[in-house]
């Protein structure tokens, strides 16, 4: 680790400074713009991003594959503990930065195209330099506590963007929910690094990384750590955002639910993976295991196109966060990088359709969903870029030679046919096989519904390609996806990108999985030879984990509560009745202790029970006052805890 | 016991009370003007622990701003909803259960002999000086942040009520 | 003899769990604003008579004032937002104005 200071290398170090805070003027112009110029924002945030993406191009490669790079900064001082603003330079960041760059400029130059004509262009180019300038904050830092700033503004800026179109009330819903499950993953998050800092002291990742034993705390601290990442990348159980998440614009959808913004978590993982105990990693396959087969089973019963991608882009991340888990960061950090280009691809492809028939909806005066797969068909004839750049993504998506996705799915497949055979390990190759075969089916399934066949449909007016403003970026990411991306040879997954690797390359697991492409090629031509739509309500509803999470617990509570003051009231009740007027012949007096002594304590149960069930069900109430109590009370019980 | 010590105490259970008055009371004009009593009496507690300044500026602020406030937005709430001023309760048990949890643990940190030192009568003149002085060297900065923050809080305010007028719900 | 230090503390602790369960427990939006307003100034109370053991430096009572410059400006955006929250759900009950109930 070497550091680094303005004096030895200005030019470098400018270079990150522009990449960083580009995107930051790009927000603050956008702001400042009048409104009767709103215009000009359209202008002036494409080029503040491409000279973005330009310094992180050079800054990558001045320092690609040198040693690991730390330029120091000292943020404040409290007492004696400097709380540091480092910002780490390696391979790994510094290749993030122009992915997120590159990736945030070609989404940039799309929406000039897509968003033409909205009413708030301004707040819309704003959030979008906002949103690039917190994902490079996290990209870059090597402090838990800044990296967790930049990554509660990438999910604010999130929240804003989801939330664009204000007048649409499913798109406030979505952002609002997306905003609070975050939350949701972030306390444990905050939780975690305040573990973290109660037992180390300091939160520099680079300073924590550089202690090699591991102690009984780091199970812990891990796996609330883990719980942030749960929320941001949308794995299970906290994944139900990610698909309402589409109700917003989308080149929204491209760069943020689909390349960087959902990766974060995975970036996160990778850059603090030796921190996790074998426990801790465990839980983190098996969640990504269970997210990787949920999405790909949702996806291939959805029939919104963003849907389906979003079910997909989860269990991308499913299989990036297991590979982690088993200890194969490399493998998930080449699968990151391939799948940021061809899922923003398929992503912005899926834009142009939409943007198209739009428009001929517009003109033809004939209105229907168009993100509905049952509605469309035979598209390739009128949108020929656009079918060929949804054919190479969704090719890459899929894991056919030639295509990067092959290349980083074969990394993660043969790193976890290398791994010591155990139950976990041969379970998480199985549901790697079958996710890769699901995938293949739903991939096929959206492709041959939207282009092929006949228009199920038809507009009057023919839908035209969207302007090349919109084509270019779309096919630059498009080429992305080739296998060139990642090495030469098309066959394996060692190039430039992956330079060195504990496993190695096994021939015969490519060969496998080339023939068991071929054969789920095969099979999805037969299933979805002739348009099916059967529905399946579990696997629409990605097995209503969504649903049962708000209403199960409300309503067992509720349940209960009422049946035990049922119970009390009818048959205790009653017994107790029966006696009293049997021996109310004997004397009232009985009767009357009877009445209001027992029926006092039999109420009173019923009562209690009552008040237990409203009680507990008042922690999900919403109520300002409460949440004040349980905040109120987590720091009683956190102060008594650290300082005695 | 001499009559400071007697002043002191005095203002002292005022305070206390007055605060107990203000949980207890139903009443939301008497709960303003107990915590107006409450203000005074700390005020009162900050000129015998040798802090005339920052009594004056309590009651100022306090007295005659925060307060004012409060019983204008008190008067226009009532106003809007027609409703007396009684005001019910609710969570009394997680209240009374967090607030003896939190008295007992900061009374188990008070407790300790580092804070059992007696309040020594010092030589103070030109404290008023040296805060004056404090503000224009030491504390320039957050000095001028504080305008900022003012003239920022007063726009706000504005800003968010003069809404009430153009768009009637 | 003048009361030691640690009556003050005990008065600011008192005031302050006052405060809190003044906010935790009524039922209007105002007597909310009040409980913070105690708390603010048990806070102060604290700073001032920790400033009688340093009686040579006057930090306490500079920072005693800032924070009474912060509690106006809570105080005042505070009010506006209850009259504008007031307005618009016509109550100033914090438990019917739910909407963060998922």
């Amino acid at each position: 680790m070497t550091a680094l200071s303005f004096h030895t290398d200005p030019t470098l170090l400018l270079c990150i400074f522009a990449a960083l805070l580009l995107p930051l003027l790009s927000f603050g112009a956008s702001v400042l713009t009048p409104r009767q110029y709103s215009w000009l924002v359209s202008f002036n945030a494409p080029l503040l991003l491409l000279v973005s993406a330009i310094c992180a191009a050079v800054a990558l490669t001045s320092r690609w594959n040198d040693d690991p790079a730390l330029f120091q900064i000292t943020w404040f001082t409290v007492g004696d503990q400097p709380l540091s603003a480092n910002i780490l330079l390696t391979n790994t960041s510094l290749l993030m930065l122009v992915v997120v760059s590159v990736i945030s400029f070609l989404v940039h130059l799309y929406s000039t195209g897509y968003m033409a004509g909205d009413n708030d262009l301004k707040k819309y180019f704003a959030m979008l330099g906002f949103f690039t300038f917190s994902m490079q904050g996290i990209v870059l830092a090597d402090n838990l506590l800044i990296l967790f700033v930049f990554w509660e503004l990438v999910g604010f800026s999130s929240y804003m963007l989801i939330g664009h179109w204000t007048e649409k009330l499913a798109a406030g819903q979505a952002s609002k929910k997306a905003f609070i499950l975050n939350r949701i993953g972030d306390a444990g998050f905050l939780v975690g690094l305040m573990i973290v800092w109660a037992n180390t002291g300091t939160l520099g990742i680079t300073e924590l990384l550089s202690s090699g034993s591991t102690y009984q705390w780091q199970t812990a601290a891990s796996l609330c750590i883990f719980c942030g990442v749960i929320g941001k990348s949308a794995q299970f159980p906290l994944f139900s955002w990610l698909p309402d998440a589409m109700e917003g614009p989308t080149p929204v959808s491209a760069l943020i639910h689909a390349a960087t913004m959902v990766a974060a978590g995975v970036y996160l993982l990778v850059r603090i993976h030796p921190l996790f105990t074998p426990m801790a990693l465990t839980v983190v396959a098996v969640t990504g295991m269970a997210t990787a087969i949920i999405g790909s089973l949702a996806a291939l019963f959805q029939y919104d196109i963003k849907r389906i991608l979003a079910y997909s882009t989860m269990s991308q991340l499913g299989l990036m966060v297991m590979a982690i888990g088993i200890g194969i960061v490399n493998a998930a950090l080449l699968h990151l990088f391939t799948h940021a280009f061809f899922k923003a691809c398929l992503f912005l492809s899926a834009g142009s359709v939409i943007h198209a028939l739009h428009r001929a909806q517009l003109r033809a005066h004939h209105h229907f969903d168009v993100q509905d797969i049952r509605n469309l068909g035979g598209l390739r004839q009128n949108l020929p870029v656009t079918f060929l750049t949804f054919l190479l993504g969704g090719a890459s998506l899929a894991g056919i030679p030639f295509f990067s996705g092959f290349l980083s799915k074969e990394a993660i497949l043969a790193a976890v046919w290398s791994t010591d055979s155990s139950v976990l390990s041969w379970s998480l190759l199985v549901a790697m096989v079958s996710v890769s075969f699901i995938t293949v089916l739903y991939t096929f399934r959206m492709i041959w519904y939207i282009f092929m066949g006949e228009a199920r449909k038809p507009l009057p007016v023919a839908p035209v390609e969207p302007p090349v403003i919109m084509r270019m970026p779309v096919v630059l990411l498009a080429l992305c996806s080739l296998w060139l991306v990642v090495s030469w040879n098309p066959f394996d997954f060692i190039g430039w990108l992956l330079p060195e690797a504990y496993y190695t390359h096994v021939a015969w697991v490519t060969a496998f999985s080339v023939v068991w492409i071929a054969a789920a090629l095969g099979v999805s031509y037969f299933v979805f030879r002739t348009a099916r739509f059967d529905s399946n309500a579990i696997l629409e509803n990605a097995f209503y984990v969504d649903a049962a999470g708000s209403k199960v617990l409300g309503k067992i509570v509720q349940i209960s509560a009422t049946t035990a003051s049922h119970i009390d009231r009818k048959w205790i009740d009653g017994l107790i009745h029966g006696s009293a007027y049997a021996h109310i012949t004997i004397a009232h007096i009985t009767g009357w202790v009877d009445r209001t002594l027992v029926d006092g304590f039999v109420n009173g149960v019923a009562y209690l029970s009552k008040g237990i069930g409203a009680f507990t069900r008042s922690f999900q109430a919403g109520k300002i006052q409460v949440y004040i109590f349980w905040a109120i009370l987590a720091i009683i019980i956190f102060l008594i805890w650290t300082l005695k | 016991m001499n009559t400071l010590t007697f002043i002191f105490y005095f203002f002292m259970l005022t305070a206390a009370a007055s605060a107990t008055g203000i949980l207890l009371s139903r009443n939301v004009f008497k709960a303003a003007l107990m915590l107006l009593v409450c203000l005074l009496s700390i005020a009162a507690l900050y000129v015998l622990s040798f802090a005339e300044f920052v009594a004056i500026t309590q009651i100022l602020v306090y007295a005659g701003g925060v307060l004012v406030v409060i019983i204008f937005g008190i008067m226009l709430t009532s106003k809007l909803s027609g409703k007396p001023l009684q005001v019910g309760h609710t969570n009394i048990f997680a209240a009374v259960l967090s607030g003896i949890l939190l008295f007992a643990l900061l009374a188990n940190f008070i407790t300790d002999d580092v804070f059992a030192v007696p309040q020594h009568a010092v030589e103070t003149q030109g404290a008023l000086q040296t805060i004056g002085t404090n503000f224009m060297t030491a504390y320039s900065l957050p000095f001028e942040i504080a305008g900022i923050l003012l003239l920022a809080a007063l726009i706000g305010a504005a800003a968010i009520t003069s809404f009430m007028k153009s768009k009637k719900v | 003899m003048m009361p030691s230090l640690q009556h003050l503390l005990y008065l600011a602790a008192f005031l302050f769990c006052t405060g809190l369960a003044v906010v935790m427990v009524k039922r209007n939006t105002i007597m909310m604003l009040l409980g913070i307003e105690l708390m603010l100034n048990a806070s102060n109370l604290n700073l001032v008579a920790f400033n009688r053991l340093y009686p040579a430096s006057l930090d306490g009572q500079m920072f005693a004032l800032f924070v009474i410059i912060v509690a106006v400006c809570e105080a005042a955006v505070g009010l506006a937002i209850v009259l504008r929250v007031y307005q618009h759900y016509q109550t100033s009950v914090p438990d019917e104005i739910s909407e963060l109930k998922g």
